[in-house]
């Protein structure tokens, strides 16, 4: 393969990647960055989405396109996609309605985990909270493992090939569906902080105390903050698994938590544009070593993933000796900017 | 002149610490009453069981003829009670303007709901603008308005604390030693507003204040406290010379 | 109770004397420091391939990694405390900041166990995941040694811990930097190295329950962080603040897990026992929305709080 086709396989892959992440991290920041509720199980609800799309995505494509089948789409996957997948080829809206479907789902799904780990997160110091939460995001690569009948157990199961239809363009499409989602994602939260709304959140964020005082109902806004956030890594999990058609029980604590922190940390807490610039970082630096490992076999005795481990951990830790409000400061406009010309006067 | 605030029996401990050993007292409508005393007589537990931050152990409270004694915080702002904090707290993070802002009430934008679209809630959000700018004037804050909160210096994070309580529009405020490290033209200036605004627009404050030099001579009425009960009340010439407030000034 | 056998018994008590040396750590940590410690879960993992390396390379007895655990995971803590908890504490940084700091510090300890794991498999050629060291165990009275070395080590160090705090005047200085640390301050104690004391004897009974594991159960780079979520459990079950509540924490998260799983297995089917790594995490939830001192809250909700 030529190497300017290297180049721009790579790039693609990490495009998608990166949307992703843009979308994770912003709805982290919305919780830890705006609202100050530090959600360290995140995990759950990536998982969730991911989970839900994969155990269900086969099943939804049978009966919306009207597939007569015995066939089971968990134990029997691979036959039940050989059904599906032709179709979903051919008929490109078809393909879109299911996307759009199953981004919804797995958004719920993340929305779920979120209610579930909220009723915790909502009244709990920041300690119990983050340990809590941490706990809840193991939890499903448990079930996901033990339980069979939801993505096939150890083994994981595909899911339909949604991006199927531009041939051999698929990966450019997926890709640039991805990036368009996470794009209105991460402006719709930009606009969102701009407003009344956000400005509470910061409040909150700032001084719960006197944010209760001016009659705030401060459990609400925890509340709707982490359904949303966890709402938005739903639908990341599921996207996720969509662009690398299957999905298997491995989601990582260090992919899916720390990695996301991580992002948030360096772009600067609180900043929407440093969730961009963090993102981008590390999936870049990521890639980049996961590429680079197999040049790096039989020079050194271990796998150079690990050294990565290393790398992140070293760097989190100087951005939150040295630098901890991250690289990118938060931003404020006046807000008689942000009221534009909606409002027109009497 | 009705009563507007009553305190009645009011007790609360913490473990064994007595703060409020039976008080009962009342703020007349349309009145500035000073409370007074010593460190420790629980003046700043009163105000925070009256606002809903502690429940009292036991007594009523009551707002006109409503009870309020186990409201919570956010309820008692929403009936038109606002307080202000001793050590003058903010919304670090937040420019001047946006922690006046933040006090305004029933902003529809606050909602997420509305808040996705703007014409719903862009009115009231110019409105609380006008009047959160027209405020800090008031206080000579103007220059500070984009200032981060947590840049200010004690005395300007005071006036903020001040200026938050009047972007309410509340009935009856409760300040919590509103000019403590203000300088003193800016004291007077201050209480002088208070009056203003009680002849204006008829608002009744309660206030907790040290700075007897500057505060007595624009308030109604003077409450003592001592050792969580309270100990006189009446005129400021009758309570200052009340032989039980000298004591419990000069005993301790 | 005939679902209740004897093994079972055992089980719970080997189970809960880890988790109880682990919960130890913990909460000794969130006294001083009062910080969560997620890079616990690495020390506990350390320590078991301190024990796994000694076997491959020194001695086949497996309990001679024990002493050498403790120091060596004492050390890794105090790298801990001095390299990135001392700076941020100086820079006042946050809980959230402190949380994240030891979870980066645990992913980077992760990373080290693996290249360790791997390098032990390239050198030695020998496996380094799901190593199990039983079968190495001596017998008494029919029973794993295990239960009797884990059961025995924990009510030894807590005696030791125990007259540490007590009976010597460093153990004094230790609880008065614990209850406050600004007044120790100003009498000439030396908080810093006080806390750094701390630390080494966390992560030293980290160590220790470390390198008896792969006595008891399968051992891999992971098995700390499958863990954690118990010892965080144990700990605020026993109240945070209780250093000997944690062993009580311990032993009651045991019973509900070990003995709870086993009847539930019998009871209903044998895949629960696939789900058993929910029940610390329901445990946890429940105590920490219902009683969040642990049995200190529950127990004296007024009156006196229970102490050391």
């Amino acid at each position: 393969m030529a190497l300017i086709d290297q180049v721009i396989l790579f790039v693609v892959d990490l495009l998608a990647l990166f949307a992703v992440y843009l979308i994770i991290s912003t709805g982290l920041n919305m919780q830890q960055g705006i609202t100050g509720i530090p959600n360290f199980g995140i995990l759950f609800a990536v998982a969730g989405g991911a989970y839900i799309t994969g155990g269900l995505s086969t099943r939804l494509a049978v009966i919306l396109l009207g597939i007569q089948t015995n066939l089971d789409p968990i134990s029997e996957n691979i036959a039940v996609l050989q059904l599906v997948n032709p179709i979903l080829r051919s008929q490109p809206p078809t393909a879109v309605v299911l996307l759009i479907l199953f981004l919804m789902i797995g958004g719920m799904a993340g929305a779920l985990m979120g209610l579930i780990s909220s009723a915790p997160a909502v009244r709990l110091r920041e300690d119990y909270l983050a340990i809590t939460l941490l706990a809840f995001g193991e939890i499903l690569n448990v079930v996901g493992i033990g339980y069979k009948p939801l993505i096939g157990g150890p083994i994981g199961v595909n899911v339909p090939d949604i991006f199927g239809w531009a041939g051999s363009y698929r990966f450019y499409l997926a890709t640039l569906v991805l990036l368009l989602v996470a794009i209105a994602i991460y402006a719709f939260a930009g606009y969102i902080i701009k407003t009344p709304f956000g400005r509470t959140l910061k409040a909150i964020r700032d001084n719960e105390i006197v944010a209760r005082s001016l009659g705030k109902n401060i459990t609400q806004y925890r509340t709707s903050v982490i359904l949303f956030g966890s709402l938005l890594c739903g639908m990341a999990g599921s996207l996720w698994v969509l662009y690398s058609g299957a999905v298997t029980p491995t989601y990582a604590r260090f992919d899916w938590t720390f990695l996301p922190w991580l992002m948030i940390l360096l772009g600067g807490i609180g900043s929407n544009r440093g969730v961009l610039v963090g993102s981008l970082t590390f999936v870049t630096l990521n890639k980049l070593i996961i590429y680079y490992k197999f040049e790096f076999v039989g020079i050194l005795p271990f796998d150079i993933v690990w050294l990565n481990y290393l790398l992140l951990g070293i760097i989190t830790i100087l951005i939150l000796i040295y630098r901890p409000e991250g690289i990118v400061q938060e931003k404020w406009t006046d807000p008689k900017q942000n009221l534009g010309a909606a409002d027109k006067p009497t | 002149m009705g009563k507007l605030l009553q305190v009645k029996d009011v007790k609360k401990s913490f473990g064994n610490l007595r703060a409020l050993d039976g008080v009962t007292l009342n703020v007349e409508e349309k009145t500035v009453t000073i409370l007074i005393g010593p460190n420790g007589s629980g003046k700043t537990t009163l105000i925070n069981v009256i606002t809903g931050f502690q429940k009292p152990d036991e007594g009523h409270i009551h707002y006109g003829s409503t009870e309020i004694t186990s409201w919570s915080p956010q309820q008692i702002y929403r009936t038109g009670i606002a307080r202000t904090f001793q050590i003058p707290s903010m919304f670090g993070k937040l420019p001047v303007l946006e922690n006046l802002l933040v006090a305004e009430k029933n902003n529809p934008g606050e909602s997420f709901r509305k808040s996705l679209l703007k014409k719903l809630w862009a009115k009231h959000e110019r409105d609380a603008i006008e009047k959160a700018s027209r405020i800090l004037q008031l206080l000579g804050l103007s220059e500070q308005r984009n200032t981060l909160a947590s840049r200010l210096s004690g005395g300007q994070m005071k006036l903020v604390e001040i200026g938050r309580a009047l972007m309410s529009d509340a009935n009856l405020y409760l300040l919590d030693e509103p000019v403590s490290g203000v300088n003193p033209t800016l004291a007077h200036e201050i209480f002088a507003r208070i009056i203003g605004l009680r002849e204006q627009f008829g608002i009744t404050f309660f206030i907790v204040e040290h700075r007897l030099d500057i505060a007595l001579k624009y308030v109604d009425y003077v409450n003592a406290m001592a050792s969580g009960r309270l100990i006189a009340d009446g005129t400021p010439e009758q309570v200052i010379n009340d032989p039980k407030v000298i004591e419990a000034y000069l005993g301790a | 109770m005939e679902l209740v056998t004897l093994s079972t018994i055992f089980g719970w008590l080997t189970y809960s004397a880890f988790l109880s040396l682990m919960a130890v750590g913990i909460t000794l940590l969130f006294r001083t420091t009062k910080v969560a410690n997620f890079a616990h879960a690495s020390f506990v993992t350390v320590g078991a391939y301190v024990t796994y390396t000694l076997t491959v390379t020194l001695s086949p007895n497996p309990y001679v990694g024990v002493p050498v655990a403790f120091v060596l995971v004492g050390v890794l803590a105090l790298l801990q405390f001095y390299a990135i908890l001392e700076p941020m504490r100086k820079r006042n940084s946050s809980t959230v900041m402190l949380m994240i700091a030891t979870l980066s510090f645990d992913i980077m300890m992760l990373g080290v166990v693996n290249i360790h794991a791997d390098y032990l498999t390239s050198t030695f050629a020998v496996p380094a995941r799901n190593i199990l060291l039983s079968e190495s165990d001596f017998k008494f009275m029919g029973q794993p040694g295990i239960l009797f070395v884990a059961l025995g080590t924990l009510a030894l160090c807590s005696a030791a811990l125990y007259m540490l705090l007590n009976f010597t005047t460093l153990g004094i200085a230790l609880r008065a930097s614990m209850e406050n640390s600004s007044l120790s301050e100003a009498i000439g104690i030396n908080v810093s190295k006080m806390l750094a004391i701390s630390w080494f004897i966390a992560g030293g009974l980290a160590g220790i329950a470390g390198s008896l594991i792969p006595m008891w159960t399968m051992v891999n780079p992971n098995t700390g962080t499958l863990l954690i979520a118990s010892m965080f459990c144990a700990s605020i079950v026993g109240g945070l603040e209780e250093i000997y509540g944690a062993i009580l924490g311990g032993f009651l998260l045991g019973l509900v897990d070990v003995v709870g799983t086993s009847i539930l297995a019998s009871h209903v089917a044998p895949w629960v026992t696939l789900y058993e790594p929910v029940i610390p995490l329901l445990v946890l939830s429940g105590t920490v929305i219902l009683a969040p001192r642990g049995l200190a809250g529950v127990h004296l909700r007024r009156g006196r709080s229970w102490h050391l």
